[in-house]
């Protein structure tokens, strides 16, 4: 159930990464770029927790990793409503 | 060094979800709206998560709760893109 739900997790994440790109490469405005950048560091991060949790679930831990991905992801962003306001 | 990480990924959650609010309050998008729920939701979920700590058996939960949330962002985008009737 737990690895189902990692693997749900990656795929939502990239789900969202793919739809905002398009929408973006769709001549959509500059926010969804800022979106799709978040969402493909959000994806990496998941991609890391199936990685952790299911591939090698006791030989490593990635957690500084995905939580260091998880926060670029955030941070680029707020960078990018931050600019947007401008 | 993780719980510090948690908290700025919590903080910065919570602060795109305002900027989402506020551009939902200034346009009436319901896009806004989805983005600034998702963000809320994840923000308040690494604050959880961050408590309840690693290894806990409630942990698959919260990745649940995650993928609600990116899920409001698929539907989001869905939404926008469907033809107008």
């Amino acid at each position: 159930m737990a690895a189902l739900i990692y693997l749900l997790c990656a795929l939502t994440c990239l789900t969202a990464f793919v739809l905002l790109l398009r929408g973006w490469l769709a001549g959509g405005p500059r926010l969804l770029f800022w979106s799709a950048l978040c969402f493909a560091c959000l994806t990496f991060n998941n991609v890391l927790l199936v990685i952790d949790r299911i591939v090698f679930p006791t030989e490593v831990d990635l957690s500084t990793w995905r939580l260091a991905a998880a926060l670029v992801a955030v941070a680029l962003l707020v960078y990018g409503l931050v600019s947007e306001e401008e | 060094m993780s719980q510090m990480l948690m908290g700025a990924i919590a903080a910065l959650s919570l602060v795109a979800a305002l900027f989402f609010f506020r551009f939902w309050r200034r346009s009436g998008d319901r896009f806004f709206l989805y983005f600034a729920l998702s963000f809320a939701i994840e923000g308040a979920n690494r604050i959880a998560l961050g408590l309840v700590g690693p290894a806990s058996e409630t942990e698959p939960l919260f990745y649940g709760i995650r993928v609600l949330a990116y899920g409001l962002i698929v539907v989001a985008i869905w939404q926008k893109n469907r033809p107008r009737g």
